[in-house]
């Protein structure tokens, strides 16, 4: 199936989210679509896939006009659309489902779908158990079931939409081979990302979208750079972190044995002096949260001592270290971080905290303005949170942490953003290190972990390495270390 | 707001009670009876006398007390259906005052609307501490604890508050004098508790528009964990939330007994409670919206035992009319909604 | 396209509003009497509600050029958010120039209705504020003498039953229920002692109460349980003193299941229909005769504030047009029962058989009446206790 996409275009009020994009996906290929945060990928992905109706333009499949009205038409047209979040039912067995919205009838044979379920895995080298409670499942196993499904209904082209974001290396290669296979097999794979390794590494052609318009188009190998210029309209940079360690000793932990439900960590020793960055590395769910949410007061150790410039605050809870100065930013962010439906605002607002009876809507006005200006934010003080770009959405929340901070821990702080945005939030993080903060965050990312921090901790089967220099580690030994390889 | 944004609302509002009217015409055309007579005799029934107007004022004090407590817990994303208990426990506190002491009217009055307060607060503290501390959902709390303020009512008025010449579903014996909330002239509304539930509409709109406190709850409703994380104190907030709603619908329950009833009855919350629950709905949870729907229910309340007297029509219309206006309006909106979503 | 359908919904609605305005208030005949009828129960319940309902129906037809409202099912579960009050204000709007409150019930919300409308005679059935000083001038107190018919129940009981039990179903507790419950125990105690030559201390008289005159569910017991438990602790014969058929129901399902039950309801001429097979007879009130009485009385204007308690018409307690209370025998009374209860109605007619009369004593032992005495009407009236040999809660 070929799709011919012919100047799109796709307007919300007053933004241009399409303008006149036309862009061709050949049959059997593997395409990328590059861009960075709000470049208007994820609208032109949705039109592609009958979310959502365009202004003017039309989808072209093999020559012949077509209208894509709602997903349903979509998929009868052949395209399926795989989303960031899956839309999925947790209590429900992985082999539930997979049934859910592909069988149309009353009554559904088990074994059969039992049967169509294993054939497809088996085809695209897919390992699920079809009775395993889908609430057990990681992100990226979900996104596997959610693949198998869109196969099952009969798609030809799968539109996936930023498919790297929050899954495991493993996961990633695990992913890409079954999308090479379903490119071998004759489907089309539109892969949309903002990340140039990964579309460097899938794909055999790329599209490049900035502002709303398609800006240039490249086949593998790609010139890296040239991709970048195309995104941001100049070329990026890396800073070099600058070594800011002071002397003091900050933050100690001695002893610590964090814990949950499902894990136990052994105890941890560690001594971080003023306006050290620690990464935490790890797969997934190896305690680098743990330690994190016990250092915010959250999660209460179960043994040992924890010390904030030589004061025990080990059973200090969130808000007593909040006023100590302690923050928490978490990866989750419209989850945890921001309040869906409140304006940039009214964050401001609620974060003031004084004891006053009425709302001083003025002094929250002109802190929003000054932060909105100071952390490049694009919006307004009206806007809501909600509204704004998961980029816009990681700036916010970094503008209402309190300026002067003993302690800053994030939870995979540049997740989803673009290179621009990930330069700049580190520019804004180590910017706080000279000011003496302590910053401990966790990463997926070894270039990110590697690059920004000054020694690291390895998380991996309920260890805790022994903290690691970053200059003195290479990013190999470091995906060793992450894999249980003790060196 | 552009022209079309007040269409948009307008529409909102009437389209619904279009619907609403058309269904209750069918209805009554289905008994076999004039809809334009019964619609007239339902407005008639509620306006046509200044006593009526008064009946209307005073059918609006408990509903407008437990709406406005109502929408603090909607703001902090609770479903409070307890204020139904909370009611009860207003009006038997205020009735145990009553049973317990005597004093003046400037004694006993000013007594009598703290006692209702307080009851009503301490019953929203006990679902507080259900949910907070129990793990209790609000729901199943309030719901459980509506059972039990209720049973202990009956308890209470066949047992030891039962007038001297055998207890009966009438309830107790009534209040002396000096616990009847004030009247206007000859008419039965008191202009003590009509202003007592406009100032608590008022100021509820005020906390939740302009205070810390009504942000804070907006930020909770919203988002529990991110409001937690920004250093707001849910626990407190919740059950803060479930005692200001408390204290209003108890204050709504105690003006049932010293207003309206002049004594303690079983079913003394009048249903308000549950019919706070649709105000709110219908309100789209803002306060500035509660005193229209409030009248509109009250007049309806009030007009409607006509179709009995003139019509031989089940007063229960009037119930249907009400539920559908609300059932319409959340049908409406969701529609609405769903359209707008894929405008987007 | 939406705006055009919006004002046609707008037009629409002002139309019907227009229509609406146009149409207030319905012309009436100058000469017309209306009075008021608030019943506590649904009109149609065939018990103490239907019966007041049909007598003003009955007053309606005799007294021509008249007219009456009503509303039914005046009580706090039924309609939580009605008064009294606002009930009678609407119909003194409609017209009505005489009101009858009949329940117990209403005694203290009647009171201060009254007062609002000093010009309007009101008659409170059955309450007793009139005699006691408690009400305005304007109320008079009106209520048969149903010991009677209650004695002539308990007395059809007695004449049945095998296992020698007799069970109550009570409404609430107060003096007039504790009066009718005593009253058909003493015709039932009469009857066993005087007809079937036994003991009456071997008879058991046990009453329920369910707590109002009939079932709401949630804050009353569920008379139809009570019945049922009544029937499972050896009682076979169940005499109903509340507004509502439940009793002869539960009677008749069980009848049907084989078991030898009977039951006797209450208030309403036609109650037997129910289950005509186990029915004993029914006391009833015949309150049409005196509706029209009681009107043209107020018609005049010559209504006194007094409590009238009308006694039944001796000559023939059925007859439609005299008496007061009745009482109908019912289908599963044998020809020789029959006799008897004739025999038993007769006596007391003639003042023969008394009902309370000495020596009798209060349920907790203490002594009502010594040997030979015979009850005031105010001791009756007043009854504080139920009588030794009755089980049941008196307060």
């Amino acid at each position: 199936m070929r799709i011919q996409i012919e100047r799109i275009s796709k307007t919300f009020g007053n933004v241009r989210a399409n303008v006149d994009v036309s862009l061709t996906i050949e049959e059997g290929t593997i395409h990328g679509v590059l861009g960075e945060n709000g470049a208007g990928k994820t609208t032109l992905m949705k039109i592609l896939s009958g979310y959502l109706q365009p202004d003017s333009g039309e989808i072209l499949i093999d020559g012949h006009p077509v209208s894509l009205d709602s997903p349903a038409d979509a998929i009868v047209h052949g395209i399926g659309m795989l989303h960031q979040d899956p839309l999925d039912v947790p209590a429900l067995s992985v082999l539930d489902n997979f049934s859910l919205g592909l069988h149309k009838g009353f009554w559904h044979s088990k074994r059969r779908l039992r049967h169509q379920f294993y054939t497809l895995c088996r085809r695209f080298g897919v390992r699920l158990q079809p009775d395993e409670r889908l609430s057990n499942l990681t992100v990226g196993e979900r996104q596997q079931l959610e693949l198998v499904r869109l196969l099952a209904s009969g798609v030809r082209v799968i539109i996936l939409d930023e498919p790297t974001t929050g899954i495991s290396e493993q996961q990633k290669q695990v992913l890409f081979e079954t999308l090479r296979r379903l490119s071998e097999e004759g489907m089309s794979v539109v892969f949309v990302s903002h990340k140039l390794d990964d579309v460097d590494a899938l794909c055999s052609s790329a599209s490049v979208l900035r502002s709303g318009r398609h800006v240039g188009e490249m086949s593998a190998p790609f010139d890296r750079d040239r991709l970048v210029e195309l995104m941001f309209g100049r070329a990026v940079s890396a800073p070099v972190h600058p070594c800011s360690c002071g002397t003091r000793i900050a933050l100690e932990a001695r002893g610590l044995v964090v814990t949950s439900r499902l894990l136990e960590l052994e105890p941890i020793d560690l001594s971080v002096c003023e306006g050290e960055v620690i990464g935490l590395a790890g797969l997934e769910g190896s305690g680098q949260r743990l330690l994190m949410e016990v250092c915010a007061g959250i999660r209460k150790p179960k043994a040992g001592k924890l010390l904030l410039d030589g004061k025990d605050v080990t059973h200090a809870g969130y808000r007593e270290l909040q006023a100590f100065g302690v923050a928490y930013v978490p990866a989750s962010r419209m989850e945890e971080g921001l309040v869906r439906g409140l304006s940039i605002r009214e964050h401001f607002a609620l974060g003031a905290h004084e004891r006053h009876l009425m709302v001083d809507w003025d002094s929250a006005e002109t802190k929003a303005r000054a932060q909105i200006e100071r952390f490049s934010v694009v919006g307004t003080p009206d806007t809501r949170v909600e509204e704004l770009s998961g980029g816009n959405q990681q700036r916010a929340l970094l503008s209402l942490l309190p300026d002067d901070l003993r302690l800053l821990m994030l939870d995979h702080p540049t997740r989803g953003l673009d290179l621009g945005s990930e330069i700049w939030v580190w520019e804004q993080l180590h910017e706080r290190c000279r000011r003496g903060t302590v910053i401990l965050f966790t990463s997926t990312d070894l270039d990110e972990l590697v690059d920004n921090s000054d020694r690291l901790l390895v998380f991996s089967g309920g260890q805790v390495s022994n903290p690691v220099a970053s200059a003195e580690v290479t990013r190999e030994e470091l995906g060793y270390m992450i894999g249980g390889v003790n060196l | 707001m552009t022209v079309r944004d007040l269409a948009r609302k307008l529409g909102l509002g009437v389209i619904p009670f279009a619907l609403a009217v058309v269904t209750s015409t069918v209805i009554i055309l289905a008994l076999g009876a004039n809809p334009i007579e019964a619609f007239g005799n339902v407005i008639g029934g509620a306006y046509e006398s200044w006593a009526k107007v008064a009946d209307i004022a005073m059918a609006m004090v408990p509903l407008l007390l437990a709406s406005a407590g109502m929408l603090i817990t909607f703001a902090a994303g609770l479903w409070n259906i307890g204020v139904e208990g909370q009611m009860l426990a207003g009006a038997l506190m205020t009735t145990w005052l009553v049973e317990s002491i005597e004093g003046p009217a400037a004694v006993m009055l000013p007594l009598s609307v703290l006692a209702g307060v307080a009851g009503g607060a301490l019953w929203g503290v006990l679902i507080g501490l259900l949910r907070v501390y129990g793990g209790v959902n609000e729901i199943f709390a309030g719901l459980g604890m509506n059972f039990v303020g209720s049973a202990l009512t009956n308890y209470l008025i066949f047992g030891p508050w039962k007038p001297e010449r055998g207890a009966t579903m009438s309830g107790t014996d009534p209040f002396p004098l000096e616990v009847w909330m004030p009247m206007i002239g000859h008419t039965r509304a008191s202009w003590l508790a009509l202003l007592l539930a406009i100032v608590a509409i008022a100021v509820v709109f005020i906390i939740l528009r302009d205070t810390q406190w009504g942000l804070v709850l907006k930020a909770i409703g919203l988002n529990p964990v991110a409001a937690n994380r920004m250093g707001v104190n849910t626990n407190r907030h919740l059950m803060l939330a479930l005692m200001a709603c408390g204290a209003l619908a108890g204050l709504g329950g105690s003006l049932q007994t010293t207003a309206i009833y002049h004594r303690l009855i079983p079913q003394i919350t009048g249903g308000n409670g549950y019919l706070a629950q649709l105000v709110v709905l219908l309100s789209g949870l803002r306060a500035q919206w509660v005193p229209l729907v409030v009248l509109f229910f009250a007049s309806v309340q009030v007009g409607s035992p006509r179709l009995e007297l003139r019509m031989q029509l089940d007063s229960s219309l009037g119930g249907v009319l009400q539920g559908s206006v609300v059932l319409f309006y959340l049908l409406v909106n969701g529609v609405r909604q769903r359209l707008g979503a894929r405008n987007r | 396209m939406r705006g055009r359908g919006a004002a046609k919904i707008l037009v629409g609605l002002l139309l019907v509003a227009l229509l609406l305005s146009g149409c207030g208030t319905s012309g009436g005949s100058g000469e017309e009497f209306v009075f008021g009828v608030v019943l506590v129960g649904p009109y149609n319940d065939h018990g103490w509600s239907e019966a007041h309902y049909r007598a003003a129906e009955y007053a309606v037809e005799k007294l021509g050029n008249a007219r009456f409202v009503y509303l039914d099912k005046v009580n706090a579960a039924d309609r939580p958010n009605t008064t009294l009050e606002q009930v009678i204000d609407d119909m003194v709007n409609e017209g009505a120039t005489m009101i009858l409150t009949t329940s117990d019930d209403f005694a203290a919300d009647t009171d201060v209705v009254a007062a609002k409308y000093p010009d309007i005679p009101f008659v409170h059935i059955s309450g007793d504020h009139a005699k006691t000083g408690a009400a305005p001038a304007n109320i008079a107190n009106f209520m048969g003498r149903m010991e009677y018919g209650k004695a002539i129940a308990g007395c059809a009981a007695a004449l049945k039953t095998q296992t020698g039990a007799i069970g109550y179903v009570g409404p609430l507790i107060n003096s007039e229920t504790r009066r009718l419950a005593s009253a058909a125990y003493l015709g039932a105690r009469y009857c066993y002692d005087t007809y079937r030559s036994s003991d009456a201390q071997d008879l058991r008289f046990v009453v329920n109460w369910i707590g109002f005159w009939f079932n709401i569910p949630g804050v009353t017991l569920d008379p139809t349980d009570v019945s049922g438990d009544l029937i499972n602790s050896g009682v076979d014969v169940l005499i109903s003193g509340i507004d509502t058929t439940e009793a002869i129901v539960v009677a008749g399902q069980r009848a049907d299941r084989g078991e030898q039950v009977w039951a006797i309801p209450y208030d309403f001429e036609d109650a037997c229909s129910v289950k005509p097979e186990v029915c004993l007879g029914t006391p009833y009130f015949n309150w049409g005769p005196s509706y029209v009485r009681l009107i043209e009385r107020a018609r005049k204007g010559e209504q006194d504030g007094q409590l009238e308690w009308e006694a039944p018409y001796w000559k023939d307690i059925n007859d439609s047009e005299r008496s007061l209370v009745g009482f109908v025998e019912g289908d599963a009374l044998t020809q020789e029962e029959r006799d008897t209860l004739h025999q038993y109605i007769a006596d007391l007619a003639s003042g023969k058989a008394k009902l309370f009369v000495g020596p009798l004593n209060y349920q907790d032992g203490s002594s009502f009446l010594a040997d030979g005495a015979e009850a005031t009407d105010d001791e009756i009236w007043n009854l504080p206790q139920l009588l030794e040999g009755m089980e049941g809660a008196s307060n």
